[in-house]
């Protein structure tokens, strides 16, 4: 049995409704301190609505949610700077090179100048600090935004897809990256991605979104167990998802039938 | 003083400092360049010498310095949207109405500067070329004053439309529609033409006389207040929508 001072983020019924569609439907996550956590859904699931809103970027319709016990909106500025995060697509200013973007955040979040050195290298930037982010690769941009959001080593990172855009070593050497984190320096880690033999290798716990409402949430041998309960095919994460996403579209369109 | 700091580091690279008193030395060339080509006819005009130096060639002055406002405040919130660079600030511990504000002041500066150029040049006319005991540098000051005050509005308008709008094209849009209706609209009495902040801008290059006019004066203090804080309200409501 787990306390809640072992979840680093835990949310409670958190919905998002705009208009009459539901992107988020009742989503109740608990996030282990220090582990990884992936989260995964098809696209339009409600993963990057659920990441924006754990960030502030929208305001859930109802629901709650802690991150590291303290609670939007009024710990905002505290959350923030706890929270490392790239969100759909890197940002950042196309006029300054990735040192000096960089630089502009780690100004923002007062941390030390090394900092910046520190998360170049961590990506592996290092040698093209100096380039203009406009001039930057997509990959390379990628890197910039997994910097940007690696800067200062925040304990909670919020990922949505950063793989996106990279080629198949780059993968390899972020998804290296994101693993080796918490046994780093001990953070904790919620990763959304398409690629799920990607999260297969790197995710502690797993979450898995449906037109908004959480299907699973647990170890993978857990998920392996339900898949194996259910009666799915058990001997890859691609197999169980696939299974239990279309189980529950069918469900879906059988309850819309009746 | 911190968000001002990391303001002005955003902004290199964008031309956005250096184009209000580029603005400025543009104005201040075209004022000494007309009085030295024109002084003899501007002169003999019947007007009291104050008024000819500081309204005959304030027309085009004041035309860069609204054009070089439009400029910059599409710049300056064009490296916001452009690679949702503002979508990461939204991310950090920030405060987004800082930011506007810190830009608001920015431009503010900027264009202090630009009038600054050119009534310095002014006044070096004023002394080489009026009438000996005829230059007045408090006329000349509170005529400065006045322009710069009248031109808050457009100024306060534009950043609040810029921060409002992810495409520059619209914003710019926006900026040359006000100048042209302002220019359409500048001759007409009508008090309630006030609203329109290009009219105020455009108020005192329409006056043949350099004394300040009181009510102008007013409308423009309100209406930058209006838009400064329309657009400090809306920073705050977007980052919570």
């Amino acid at each position: 049995m787990m306390d809640n001072m072992d979840y680093m983020i835990t949310t409670t019924r958190l919905t998002k409704k705009y208009k009459s569609f539901v992107a988020v439907d009742n989503v109740s996550l608990n996030i282990r301190k220090g582990s990884i956590y992936g989260f995964l859904g098809p696209n339009g699931a409600g993963k990057s609505t659920t990441m924006k809103m754990l960030l502030g970027l929208t305001a859930p319709t109802t629901g709650s949610f802690t991150i590291d016990g303290k609670q939007f909106p009024n710990d905002r500025l505290s959350i923030l700077k706890a929270v490392g995060s790239f969100i759909e697509s890197p940002s950042f200013y196309a006029n300054l090179t990735g040192r000096e973007n960089l630089d502009i955040i780690r100004r923002i979040l007062r941390l030390p100048a090394n900092c910046v050195e520190d998360a170049l290298e961590l990506v592996g930037l290092s040698e093209f600090g100096g380039r203009l982010a406009k001039k930057y690769s997509l990959g390379m941009k990628q890197r910039l935004g997994l910097a940007e959001a690696l800067l200062g080593r925040p304990p909670i990172l919020i990922l949505d897809e950063p793989t996106n855009g990279l080629d198949p070593s780059g993968i390899h050497e972020i998804r290296n990256l994101i693993k080796s984190l918490p046994g780093f320096y001990n953070c904790t880690v919620l990763i959304s991605s398409h690629m799920l033999s990607e999260i297969e290798l790197i995710a502690d716990d797993i979450g898995i979104l449906n037109h908004g409402r959480l299907l699973f949430e647990g170890s993978l041998d857990e998920l392996q167990q339900k898949a194996i309960q259910s009666g799915f095919a058990a001997d890859h994460l691609e197999d169980m998802f696939l299974s239990m996403v279309d189980k529950d579209n069918a469900d879906r369109k059988q309850r819309a039938k009746l | 003083m911190r968000t001002i700091a990391i303001e002005l580091r955003k902004e290199k690279r964008t031309g956005i400092i250096l184009l209000m008193p580029m603005a400025g030395i543009l104005g201040a060339a075209y004022a000494f360049t007309f009085f030295l080509v024109q002084k003899d006819t501007l002169f003999n005009l019947p007007l009291p010498p104050m008024d000819v130096l500081l309204t005959q060639a304030y027309g085009m002055i004041m035309v860069l310095n609204m054009f070089g406002i439009i400029a910059a405040a599409c710049m300056i919130y064009n490296m916001e949207f452009k690679e949702s660079a503002m979508k990461k600030m939204y991310a950090l511990p920030v405060s987004v109405p800082a930011m506007f504000f810190c830009k608001f002041l920015i431009l503010t500066i900027m264009l202090l500067t630009a009038i600054c150029f050119q009534n310095s040049t002014l006044t070096n006319i004023g002394l080489a070329y009026l009438p000996q005991g005829t230059f007045a540098f408090k006329t000349l000051l509170a005529f400065a004053g006045y322009s710069y005050i009248t031109s808050m509005p457009v100024l306060s308008f534009m950043i609040f439309i810029s921060s409002r709008s992810p495409d520059m094209w619209v914003t710019l849009g926006i900026g040359v529609a006000g100048f042209l209706s302002g220019m359409a609209l500048t001759a007409s009495k009508a008090p309630w033409l006030c609203i329109h902040p290009f009219v105020m801008m455009l108020k005192p290059a329409a006056a043949m006389s350099a004394q300040p006019d009181m009510a102008a004066v007013i409308f423009s203090l309100i209406e930058t207040a209006f838009f400064l804080f329309a657009g400090l309200w809306a920073a705050k409501i977007k980052r919570c929508a």
